[in-house]
């Protein structure tokens, strides 16, 4: 190439690249404006993001673009008190006392709640038995208290055995994981604590440094020796996934655990069933949430102590932070674009919510969200027939048929009982680890999972895989202490290496971080490769 | 315009030698040209002073309250009156001292490798690529850290620690290596993980500033070593590591005090802890950004005087820091003892 000629070239690369680049984005862009839709961005709850973000990613076919940054709830609550942000999530409202602080909140009659979807605060929990996870965990609400802290810090504690009867859990330390940023996720569980078992969670905050009595609900969780702080929803459950974090449990919306293919404790309910955080069960639960008939806030203390056999007590609602009056930076486009996406999620996005880990809104509450989204400034004031909305609570008669409709649950879910429910919710096969039965097969698996986990003792592996096929428990037992969990599974039909609550894929995460690496990689060493390249060509 | 310069005479010879008159500017563009750096030099002096001032005043309040018992406490519970940030700012320091204990040597023996042993191709790309380092997000190393290294690195701390755990700070006292049921997560979310990333994150900028300054050893001098019967490493030791001791610690001092403000990697690695936590490779840590960077969408009015309180600590310690490495660098020169 002659000297000329080569910027020349060079300039019609680079503006072939532009072209490229220019066609690909244009390609990609939703047909946005069409209807004046203008990006809006909210910020605040993590528990409720999962919901948000498939509703988000739904309602961009439309054109309607809804940045939401999951940041907690606190965060949201005060962006949206400073108008940084179009509209909050968030799972509390404004105006609570927390650690002696009031929230204020903004102007009155500036802004309305909206509940945007239902769920269940879950413990998430990673535990094994003989190189197979535990998936049929039970709890008291006492016995989550005590964990949450550290009054019980060893799984074979006798309170947890207890709720376990047919589960032999190891001297593994219990590791528990809360939230390191101000959460609305914390305020529900604290909430739940303070509420049932006032005077363990006011000893704890007084241990923590807290100075208040009752010490109530809190966003922030206590900083306390032996308890792990990690940031953000997404952040703890990470945590509790890691194979190495085996013996943590932590508090999230189910949806997390669900993506994480990580099973949930089972909670004990006053009428003495222990219920998982199921869409069902949630509905049945929020039919006793009191809701403020001005403001549509939640009063859960009545879900807590539910006498249905049904219910899952650490049930709530996740609310939608809605400005009401045209401020400096929300104007009646975005309010248009809100309502709209409102709208979306209010009818047709419900349908979605068991799916993702969530529970629909009753039909009372969605018909007083309407009534919500009305008063957003610019609201289009779409007319909503919400029988056409497929929101599986919605009946004829204006029961909640989700509810209505729930299963109650088995017998081997009562407290009390000599065995406890395996997960396809059949009594375990092997009733306090004393008969065999059922044991044969599963024992042989298991101690081999045993001698490739355990690593230390192979020859003790082995062994206690053959006890365990023999469905002797005392030999395994013994080798459990420090054998590395090898005869326990074998010993105990309970345990099922099939979560039955995966529906997604386990291996996302680590496709992430691939991508993440690749990227890296990619970004690191890729333009001084090119470089040296054009370099050399010239 | 007035000028008030000595025009000279043209000739050129009518004054005879002696102590001329110092000439005023040219007046013009030179004023605009000075007048702008001025302005520069004390924006930035400005710039400085306010954050000082803003976070003096934010803080005040906090101070206040706490008085001289802020700096003592190791608790962080604002809303009850009961904060300090002795945990904090130990935390801080200790973080920073891995980074540097990580980062120094590595960047020490790139920069070494890059400016006196590298063929011409590879020191062209490696210089790039420690440049690009340098570019990438906090963020990323923050989650390379996290969601991979600590977990898959556990061997390393574990290892240390029975090894080395005769010396004091790096024993794990919750973790008991004969139990297999023992959680392997008292060596995760700690110290050392964050102070490592940190000091990957630091490391490009250190060698950076040390590869300018090796580069820089006089040519004469080098090959006067040579000349003198000295071998390659020999050269080294006496020309170009004394010629670039300042760059050394300057661009360490740079590291530090980066490695000190770093926010977003160490908040997302660290279990935030706040009591004084002497053993680096277990779990639970704790750095005054991080804390900043975690609760202040949360923090009460009162809270976020106490969290900008807790700022302007850190804010003068990396002054403190940053003059000493000053004064450090003014009494060492470049080049001092040599002739170039």
């Amino acid at each position: 190439m002659t000297p000329q000629a080569r910027p020349r070239g060079r300039a019609a690369a680079l503006l072939t690249v532009l072209v490229t680049l220019g066609v690909v984005l244009i390609g990609f862009a939703p047909t946005a404006s069409a209807q004046g839709y203008v990006p809006i961005s909210g910020a605040g709850s993590t528990w409720s993001f999962n919901a948000i973000d498939q509703w988000r990613k739904n309602v961009q076919q439309f054109g309607i673009r809804v940045n939401f940054a999951a940041t907690g709830s606190t965060d949201g609550r005060n962006q949206f008190k400073n108008n940084q942000v179009d509209f909050a999530v968030s799972e509390i409202p404004y105006g609570l006392t927390d650690a002696g602080v009031k929230d204020y909140p903004p102007p009155a009659g500036s802004y309305s709640y909206m509940p945007i979807v239902a769920g269940g605060t879950s413990l998430m929990y990673n535990i094994n038995i003989g190189g197979k996870r535990v998936t049929n965990l039970r709890l008291s609400g006492e016995t989550v208290t005590k964990i949450f802290t550290r009054n019980i810090t060893m799984w074979n504690d006798p309170q947890i055995a207890a709720d376990n009867p047919s589960l032999k859990l190891p001297a593994r330390q219990i590791i528990p994981v809360v939230r390191s940023d101000g959460s609305g996720s914390s305020a529900q569980f604290t909430a739940y604590m303070a509420n049932r078992y006032g005077g363990i969670w006011d000893d704890f905050c007084h241990k923590a440094g807290r100075a208040q009595t009752p010490c109530g609900f809190t966003s922030n969780f206590p900083s306390y020796q032996g308890i792990i702080a990690q940031n953000g929803s997404i952040g703890v459950s990470n945590y509790v996934r890691q194979a190495q974090s085996e013996g943590s449990i932590t508090y999230v919306e189910y949806s997390y655990a669900k993506n994480a293919g990580f099973p949930v404790a089972k909670l004990l309910n006053q009428a003495g069933f222990y219920v998982s955080p199921t869409a069902q069960a949630v509905a049945v639960a929020l039919l006793k949430a009191q809701i403020n008939p001005t403001d549509l806030t939640q009063d859960l203390t009545q879900v807590y102590s539910d006498g249905d056999d049904r219910t899952y007590p650490m049930s709530s609602y996740s609310y939608m932070i809605l400005p009401t009056v045209v401020t400096g930076k929300f104007d009646e486009q975005k309010g248009r674009t809100l309502s709209d996406f409102a709208y979306y999620f209010l009818c047709e996005g419900q349908q979605s919510a068991d799916r993702l880990g969530f529970s629909p809104l009753p039909i009372n509450l969605v018909q007083a969200g309407l009534e919500q989204v009305a008063k957003i400034p610019g609201s289009t004031k779409k007319p909503t027939d919400i029988g056409k909305c497929n929101n599986p609570t919605f009946s004829n008669n204006g029961t909640n048929t989700l509810a209505v409709t729930a299963p109650h649950p088995t017998a081997c879910d009562k407290k009390g009982g000599p065995t406890q429910c395996d997960v396809s919710g059949k009594p375990a096969a092997s009733g306090g680890g004393t008969s065999g039965t059922g044991g044969t097969s599963s024992g042989g698996s298991s101690g081999g999972a045993g001698t490739n986990t355990g690593g230390t003792t192979p020859g003790t592996g082995g062994a206690a895989g053959a006890s365990g096929g023999g469905g002797d428990t005392t030999s395994g037992d013994g080798t459990a202490a420090d054998g590395g969990t090898t005869g326990d599974g074998g010993s105990d039909g309970s345990v099922s290496a099939v979560p039955v609550s995966v529906s997604l894929p386990q291996d996302d995460g680590t496709l992430l971080i691939v991508v993440a690496v690749v990227l890296m990689v990619m970004v690191v060493a890729g333009p001084p490769l090119v470089a040296r390249f054009m370099r050399r060509k010239s | 315009m007035t000028q008030l310069i000595d025009v000279p005479d043209p000739v050129g010879h009518a004054t005879p030698d002696a102590p001329r008159r110092r000439v005023s500017l040219p007046g013009g563009i030179d004023r605009v040209f000075r007048g702008v750096l001025r302005g520069a030099g004390f924006t930035v002096l400005g710039l400085m002073a306010t954050v000082g001032v803003f976070l003096l005043i934010r803080g005040l309040d906090a101070f206040s309250v706490a008085g001289f018992s802020f700096f003592t406490t190791q608790t962080w519970q604002p809303d009850s009156r009961n904060f300090g940030i002795a945990a904090v700012l130990v935390g801080t320091l200790l973080i920073a001292s891995v980074a540097l204990v990580v980062a120094f040597p590595l960047a020490l023996g790139m920069a070494l490798f890059i400016s006196e042993y590298a063929p011409r191709w590879l020191k062209r790309f490696l210089t790039s690529a420690i440049d690009l380092m340098a570019a990438v997000p906090s963020v990323v190393y923050g989650l390379f850290g996290s969601t991979l290294l600590q977990w898959r690195g556990t061997d390393i701390p574990r290892w240390l620690s029975i090894q080395f755990g005769w010396i004091p700070f790096l024993s794990v006292p919750q973790a008991d290596p004969d139990n297999p049921l023992s959680p392997e997560t008292v060596y995760a979310t700690s110290t050392f993980w964050a102070g490592l990333v940190v000091g990957f994150m630091i490391m490009p900028f250190i060698c950076s500033v040390m590869r300018e300054s090796f580069t820089q050893a006089p040519q004469g001098e080098r090959e006067g070593a040579y000349a003198l019967g000295s071998t390659r490493w020999g050269m080294i030791r006496s020309v170009v590591l004394p010629f670039g001791r300042s760059g050394m610690i300057g661009g360490t001092m740079l590291g530090l005090g980066r490695a000190l403000g770093e926010t977003i990697a160490v908040a997302l690695i660290i279990s935030p802890i706040f009591v004084i936590q002497p053993h680096i490779l277990g779990a639970g840590a704790n750095s005054v950004s991080a804390l900043i960077a975690q609760q202040w969408g949360a923090a009460s009015p009162f809270g976020l005087g106490a969290l900008m309180a807790a700022g302007l600590a850190l804010f003068m310690l990396t002054l403190v820091v940053n003059f000493a490495a000053s004064a450090v660098i003014a009494r060492s020169r470049s080049g001092q003892g040599s002739d170039a």
